[in-house]
């Protein structure tokens, strides 16, 4: 114990007190040196003499001294401090030099950790409820509808009979409005079944969560409510819980409010994004017949028990399906999907992020070659005083030491740059997010990028540095202070690492530009794709009518053509229309089942298609056009002949170049003779998203025939010109029709088809981005050693001129070293992007992740920006005065 | 001059623990100490020997102290610490092992030939 009191002691006054002990060490050696000669002078020496034999004895004072310093233990930390003193020496002597540096490695580290962010807190950090990996969301699927909602009656047979489950439940997205608190609000609400709130371990702030009494038909209404409406729209009510709120003009008691950190799990069927995005909940009650299982229309959650895993609940519940298929005709072809929660919320962005990564950890590859390639070429303008510090009796280890020191402190600096960059970039990053990104908001500058930035750096500092510090350490003093007069030359192998170097740049960056090009071409695919609307001066809304005053479908009908009327009287409205849905807004996979006359279907392949409702003026003020027969006409009202309008998938579907104006389909089982309707009309097909290879069969029912009430509807208008300014006119005459409606999710139809495609948009625009910048650091590269060489040469290309070459032949010279390296980085850049293509494959629309076109195009562009970097130093070359070149020898 | 091969490696820091085990020294005393108590057989080499001292103190077996020396002016001596002399203990034990085992092997090799 004594012992390392004592060591420490000592360690820390090494350190400390440096100067007082090597005065000490001086002090106790000068003693020795001069007993030492007195001994000598003693035995008869002249004092010279003895002084000199003394010395002697001691073999090098200050050999001695350094061997004394390294028993300290403390010497690395002065060495360490000596060498980043000496590397600020050297850096700051080539500020040029040290720019270059500092800014590539600030970009691409930068460019890393922005990057890593963003895959930090979406894919990396857990989702906020406890136990995630054992929630799981489970849906319908057969060949036709791989990803389907559940029919709620299954649902109770699914949590009556399965034993993986700790707890399952449905929801069904149901918005609601909120009326009596001055202005009505559109509230963004969810139907749940008893214990959703538990299978996602939330519980409420105050109050309680449903259980299954609220899930019976004919009970007093309740809802609860989430903290941020409590707290904006009650101003936090502490009495809040048994207050009565008007919600669809029906009263609804408040029974509970869940928390802000109760993140909306995301879904599927006109989605709400992951977050902090729903207002409200209330009971889904099981009306109707139990044995209809034909709707499908809610969407399951589940927490799986301790060591169930998700493929074991999907056997057991494909086993309950099939079951269910042998008790109810409905059932039948149904198998169960399992997904992990996490998978569904953030598993459409992982293979975008990752590749986002991926493009961006090639640059840091790009980065650390050019690093070190300039790293090389200092090396060799310095390997004279490296000479001369091996010749002094630095060691090895010393020099690699160094030069290791110098590229540490070269990375430290870049990181803290780029982490400067990095904190620009999150927050870029994050304002060019698609949106509804999943989990964007959880997307902080954090002390994970800062770690992440420190060890990106050193493991960067480590790699380029490791390079040029042994090529250092091999110099061998001798020859090269030989050689030294004659001005320093590489080594045929420092050249050809050098070489190596750059081709990998322009190999790695000609994987990123083919990637980037790749995406362009989807991108550009995409943008020309036929939207099947056209988006420009139109405008979209929601309306929705309360249950309360509107009951009946004759109401609601009666409303909406009141309101169609005032919206067309509006100046500069070119046409106004009401529909269901309106395109590229997410969808609802409400599936009508009808008998086609003279068809019949094949076994488990029923017609169906979507169900939409539609004003006459709907499909002009979207711009959809008609392919064929007409559109709806006013006159299309109950007491007109039944028709509708399909879209042309659903004609080719079912009548496969037959023309469909005048065929019959029927929406009773069994058809009844007086219910067949004719098909008036056929429009051109809208995808649900650009990106989807075909349009959905789908159908529209005029308004006025509506089989059932639709009390939410989308406002579509189309302006003479900009739609903006008429927003504010549209709210009042809804206002003056029924001033307890409210006008919700005002879009302009060029902003959603501008969404649709803001994904792609986005990972082009950074992997283009990447693209360029690892071109430009190739190119550098290219230019940093063509531009070295060019300069060893001088003499060659002196000699040259004098014996008559043209400038032309110089410069193709030069040209032509340059041109090898480039087709040789080229070849390996294709070579790699073929393998690597793949993972682009599903990012890609309507491109093969090996177009030709691309990989013809793409690398001869980089050729050229290689060409380029080398002309400057070739036109240098063709500049060689033979007499000046000649004399500096 | 001899070189630092000819000590047997580890063998200065058991001349050197001996020699201060005696009475705390200062370096050019400990050399001549061990010169003379060997009747110069052993000739430290000076340049190893501030090296070991340095070691010796800064892993705790040694204390120094400034001190006038004999002649008036002031040396650095080391002395013995009480974890320096377990360490001596320890270093003759081995030293004796070490020095019978080659006994033992030289004189076998005397009796075969």
């Amino acid at each position: 114990m004594r012992r390392w009191l004592d060591i420490a002691r000592l360690r820390l006054r090494s350190l400390l007190r440096r100067r007082r002990v090597e005065e000490e060490l001086d002090k106790e050696l000068r003693f020795h040196l001069d007993r030492q000669t007195e001994e000598y002078a003693a035995a008869g020496m002249a004092r010279d003499e003895a002084r000199n034999a003394a010395l002697r004895t001691l073999g090098g004072l200050t050999f001695i001294e350094e061997q004394c310093r390294d028993m300290r233990r403390t010497n690395w930390i002065e060495n360490c401090w000596s060498d980043l003193h000496y590397a600020l020496r050297s850096l700051g002597k080539s500020p040029g030099f040290a720019a270059v540096i500092v800014l590539t490695l600030a970009l691409s580290i930068g460019a890393n950790s922005a990057i890593f962010s963003v895959i930090h807190g979406v894919l990396l950090r857990h989702l906020p409820y406890t136990q995630q990996d054992r929630i799981v969301r489970f849906f319908l699927s057969n060949a036709n509808f791989p990803k389907f909602p559940v029919n709620p009656f299954d649902f109770l047979d699914f949590r009556a009979r399965n034993r993986s489950f700790g707890s399952m439940a449905i929801m069904s997205r149901s918005d609601l409005q909120l009326s009596g608190l001055g202005v009505p609000q559109r509230l963004t609400g969810f139907r749940v079944s008893a214990g959703y709130f538990r299978v996602l371990g939330m519980r409420p702030l105050r109050g309680r969560e449903f259980d299954t009494s609220d899930e019976m038909p004919g009970k007093q209404h309740v809802a609860i409510v989430s903290e941020p409406l409590w707290r904006s729209r009650f101003a936090g009510d502490p009495n809040i819980l048994g207050r009565k709120i008007f919600l669809e003009g029906l009263p609804y008691t408040i029974v509970g409010v869940m928390p802000a950190e109760m993140q909306h799990p995301g879904n599927e069927y006109r989605p709400v994004a992951y977050g902090n995005t729903v207002d409200v909940w209330w009971p889904f009650t099981f009306e109707g017949n139990p044995n209809q299982r034909g709707s499908h229309y809610t969407e399951g959650i589940g927490r799986l028990k301790p060591d169930v895993s998700p493929e074991k609940a999907r056997e057991e519940m494909n086993a309950i399906m099939a079951q269910l298929g042998r008790e109810h005709p409905g059932d039948v072809g149904w198998r169960v999907l399992v997904v992990p929660l996490y998978r569904e919320i953030v598993g459409a962005s992982q293979r975008m992020l990752l590749v986002l990564l991926g493009a961006v950890g090639l640059v840091l590859l790009i980065a650390c070659a050019n690093v070190a390639n300039l790293l090389l070429a200092r090396a060799t303008s310095r390997r004279r005083e490296m000479a001369v510090r091996l010749a002094l009796g630095a060691s090895r280890e010393r020099l690699i030491r160094q030069m290791l020191t110098e590229s540490a402190l070269i990375a430290v600096v870049g990181a803290a740059a780029g982490a400067g960059i990095a904190i620009f970039g999150v927050q870029a990053l994050v304002a060019m997010l698609p949106a509804g990104f999943p989990r964007a908001h959880e997307i902080h500058v954090n002390l994970a990028m800062f770690a992440f930035t420190l060890a990106t750096a050193l493991a960067t500092g480590m790699l380029f540095g490791l390079v040029p510090a042994l090529q250092a350490s091999r110099i061998d003093p001798q020859q090269n202070l030989r050689e030294g007069a004659r001005g320093a030359t590489a080594s045929a192998g420092h050249l050809r690492l050098r070489n190596c170097l750059v081709v990998s740049e322009v190999g790695l960056a000609c994987v990123l530009l083919i990637g980037a090009g790749l995406m362009l071409r989807s991108f550009v695919n995409l943008l020309r794709t036929d939207p099947g609307f056209r988006p420009e001066h139109v405008f979209t809304a929601a309306i929705s009518l309360p249950e309360e005053s509107y009951k009946s479908g004759t109401q609601m009908i009666a409303f909406y053509d009141k309101a169609v009327d005032s919206l067309s009287a509006l100046p500069s409205v070119k046409a106004a229309g009401l529909g269901s849905d309106v395109p590229w807004t997410g969808y609802d996979d409400n599936l009508g089942g009808f008998a086609i006359e003279g068809k019949q279907p094949r076994p488990n392949q029923e017609f169906h298609a979507r169900y939409h409702t539609a004003t006459p003026d709907y499909f002009r003020a979207l711009g959809i056009p008609l392919v064929r027969g007409r559109f709806f006409t006013p006159a299309d009202d109950l007491k007109a002949p039944a028709v509708l309008i399909v879209n042309r998938a659903m004609s080719e579907r079912y009548w496969p170049g037959e023309n469909v104006v005048g065929k019959r389909v029927n929406f009773d089982d069994p058809p009844k003779d007086s219910e067949w309707v004719t098909i008036a009309g056929v429009v051109g097909d809208v995808k649900d998203t650009p990106e989807k290879p075909a349009a959905e069969p789908a159908f529209w029912w005029p308004l006025r025939q509506t089989p059932f009430g639709f009390p939410q509807m989308m406002i579509t208008i189309r302006a003479a010109s900009d739609p903006a300014p008429l927003v504010a006119s549209v709210r009042d005459a809804v206002h003056r029709l029924d001033p307890s409606i409210a006008v919700a999710d005002v879009h302009l139809m060029d902003s959603i088809a501008d969404a649709s495609v803001s994904t792609p948009r986005f990972t082009l625009f950074l992997v283009g981005l990447f693209a360029c910048l690892a071109i430009t650091l190739a190119a550098i590269g290219t230019y940093g050693v063509i531009s070295y060489s060019v300069n060893q040469r001088t003499h060659e290309f002196g000699m040259r001129a004098a014996l008559g070459a043209q400038p032309w032949d110089v410069l193709r010279l030069v040209l032509g070293q340059g041109l090898r390296l480039a087709v040789g980085g080229m070849l390996i850049g294709v070579a790699c992007a073929l393998v690597l293509g793949r993972v682009l494959r599903s990012l890609l629309y309507e491109v093969s992740a090996t177009d030709p076109l691309t990989f013809a195009l793409v690398p001869l562009a980089a050729l050229a920006v290689a060409l380029l970097a080398c002309y400057l130093p070739a036109r240098r070359a063709t500049r060689t005065d033979p007499a000046v070149a000649l004399r500096t020898e | 001059m001899s070189r630092p091969s000819d000590l047997i490696q580890g063998t200065l820091d058991l001349l050197i623990l001996k020699t201060v085990s005696i009475e705390p020294q200062h370096g050019w005393a400990i050399a001549k100490r061990i010169e003379q108590v060997s009747r110069d057989v052993l000739q430290v080499t000076q340049g190893a020997l501030y090296p070991a001292l340095h070691r010796l103190e800064q892993q705790g077996w040694l204390r120094a102290e400034w001190r006038a020396s004999e002649t008036g002016r002031e040396a650095k001596f080391y002395a013995l610490t009480r974890a320096g002399r377990a360490q001596l203990e320890r270093e003759l034990a081995q030293w004796e092992r070490l020095s019978n085992a080659v006994g033992l092997v030289i004189r076998s090799e005397l009796g075969a030939s």
